[in-house]
């Protein structure tokens, strides 16, 4: 019987095992298809769904696409991503996990600066002495060029960085950084402060719809059943 | 997008070979520098709406790079690799496609990839006449393309400047408003931030910091400073420097203890900034609150009342034409004049527009400010305006 909702869940990762257990917990156990290597499965507590298990970062694209129904993923991800996120995909139901702040931090050395207004007046300063502007190190460009430009910040420019973002100004390639923290922990070990008014986004996995898909009313009911699976299993 | 059609292609190549033609007869020379451009420079130099907006990307062995999202640079460019030492006169021009994303979807007005036919006006010492050189060659040329009926638009940056310098300002306030002249809404949130006494970091361990700060005696005060990190376990790291960030909690310190600035001179700024005007008007206008303000600014405004003068004796119908103080503030190369021409009454969609940008030569590598000035034509805006191409 072919299959009437593609689910999409992430296949590495740290949202993976959350996810899966999740799954598990409500019922809904994942299993893989065929080959263990192969990256579609079926849920067997729930007729007619498909599983497609991908990066919680293509989760996004196929959201966008609607060559999935609906996909569990990150929030960040998802803001990050999407020009128009309210009319690509719809917030389900928030999962509890995966929580993690996207943040700006500077080196704790910078004393003078605490919020995000010292950023503008601080760029000035850096361009007068070593003309250029500050570098500000992050995979989140979209989140970040937003954000600074909401707090009036346009004296930066964005070096792409996708490992190991915190390194980066003690390493010198960049004076400040947007990157994703839970506990603070890194940050701190790299002798780097949050801004007071420096959070971005306050993110946790979601399961999104994609409002793109073909919505059939076998996919609607079957949405349906997941989501009212995943609310009463959160209390 | 759809694409273009053979006959819109075939009036985009007439219509460029007219304007090289004015710009050639002109005394300017042709030139095509590389579509290509390395990412850097751009991404320093330009504003955050246009880098933004600027394609880029990373070639096989690593390279960051970019596709030119306009001509002034890569002309600039050009003129540095020709003569090192930006000591000569160069008068050049050209026709070619730059790049935009369009975060709305490109459209017809704006699209992601557009022809500009422009002109740049290198190393000329006596300013003035270069500016209407410029300006004129600009008409002149969209003129000859067939647009009857256009519209200026002028500005000056040079003037808002010559007003932070004539009011009486602590110097680091100033600085702060000369940089944030090029971002309006922090502008003024600064400017009542200042006129209130308002300190942002007014709590907190830094103030009590920059409280106790010799104000004095810089090298005095960065040993404190110095003292205080390694006291908080706090390591000196990345580029800023002790002394950098010295200073922002000495300029810190004497805000503290500074009286806030008078109410009169925020409203200077404030009026100043609203002038938008036919440029007779607007000159009237900013020596009437010069005089207010008791403070002179004769000789900018008579440079500025010359220039209409002679604009007007060129031919240009300067009664016409459109004076804004504001006009200009979110390109961040511009340094002087600026201007730009618009077709009936739609000043948000441009055909052409320019100005003087007499920094961004040595932000890309010469030794010092090498006075420039040019205008590009956004080819295809003054095809639909002349022809109804849409």
């Amino acid at each position: 019987m072919a299959a009437k909702l593609v689910i999409a869940v992430p296949s590495k990762g740290r949202l993976k095992e959350a996810s899966n257990a999740l799954f598990e917990r409500i019922g809904l156990a994942l299993r893989k298809t065929g080959h263990e290597r192969r990256y579609s499965g079926m849920m067997p507590g729930l007729d007619g769904v498909e599983v497609a298990f991908l990066s919680a970062a293509e989760i996004v694209h196929q959201l966008k696409g609607g060559r999935v129904h609906i996909g569990l993923t990150g929030e960040d991800l998802v803001r990050e991503t999407l020009p128009d996120v309210d009319g690509t995909v719809e917030f389900l139901a928030p999962l509890g996990f995966g929580r993690a702040d996207v943040v700006v931090a500077v080196p704790d050395c910078w004393i003078d600066v605490s919020r995000m207004v010292d950023l503008e007046d601080v760029a000035a300063q850096f361009a007068r002495v070593h003309g250029r502007r500050l570098r500000v190190a992050t995979k989140y460009l979209n989140l970040t060029r937003r954000f600074f430009a909401n707090a009036g910040v346009a004296g930066y420019r964005i070096v792409e960085n996708v490992g190991a973002t915190e390194g980066t100004p003690a390493a010198g390639t960049a004076e400040l950084i947007v990157d994703i923290t839970t506990t603070g922990a890194t940050l701190a070990a790299n002798h780097l402060k949050v801004l007071e008014d420096g959070l971005i986004l306050h993110s946790q996995a979601h399961l999104f719809a994609a409002r793109g898909a073909e919505w059939t009313k076998g996919a609607m009911q079957l949405r349906d059943a997941i989501v009212e699976r995943l609310i009463s299993n959160s209390h | 997008m759809a694409a273009e059609s053979a006959r819109k292609f075939e009036a985009l190549e007439a219509q460029a070979a007219t304007l090289l033609d004015v710009f050639k007869r002109g005394g300017y020379e042709q030139v095509a520098p590389s579509i290509i451009q390395p990412a850097d420079i751009f991404l320093d130099q330009i504003g955050e709406a246009i880098r933004g907006r600027t394609y880029v990307f990373t070639d096989l062995s690593g390279e960051e790079l970019c596709l030119r999202p306009d001509l002034t640079v890569p002309v600039s460019r050009l003129y540095l690799e020709r003569h090192p030492r930006a000591d000569v006169e160069a008068r050049y021009c050209y026709n070619g496609p730059a790049f935009r994303f369009q975060r709305k979807g490109a459209s017809q007005t704006h699209p992601r990839e557009f022809r500009q036919a422009g002109i740049e006006c290198f190393g000329v010492a006596d300013r003035d006449s270069a500016d209407i050189e410029v300006v004129l060659l600009a008409a002149d040329a969209v003129r000859a393309a067939g647009l009857g009926e256009f519209r200026f638009r002028f500005g000056d940056i040079e003037l808002f400047f010559a007003l932070l310098d004539a009011l009486s300002l602590p110097e680091r306030w100033r600085l702060k408003l000369r940089h944030y002249f090029w971002r309006p809404p922090a502008f003024h949130a600064l400017l009542s931030r200042l006129a209130k006494g308002e300190s942002v970091e007014s709590d907190g361990p830094a103030a009590e910091l920059a409280a106790t700060l010799p104000v004095q005696d810089r090298a005095l005060a960065a040993e404190a400073v110095a003292t205080y990190l390694e006291a908080n376990d706090l390591i000196l790291a990345g580029n800023r420097t002790l002394g950098e960030i010295t200073d922002r909690l000495l300029d810190h310190a004497a805000d503290l203890r500074a009286e806030p600035l008078p109410r009169e001179v925020a409203t200077v700024i404030d009026y100043f900034l609203a002038v938008e005007a036919s440029p007779r008007e607007a000159i009237d206008r900013i020596a009437t609150i010069g005089k207010g303000a008791s403070i002179d600014l004769g000789p900018t405004l008579y440079v500025l009342s010359r220039r209409f003068d002679l604009l007007e004796e060129s031919g240009v119908n300067v009664d016409a034409a459109t004076f804004a103080t504001e006009f200009g503030r979110d390109l961040e190369y511009y340094s002087g004049l600026v201007f730009q021409i618009e077709a009936a009454g739609d000043e948000t969609s441009p055909i052409a527009g320019g100005g003087r940008y007499d920094g961004l030569l040595r932000s890309v590598g010469a030794r010092a400010e090498v006075p420039a000035v040019g205008s590009a034509i956004h080819t295809e805006r003054l095809l639909a305006s002349v022809k109804g191409f849409a």
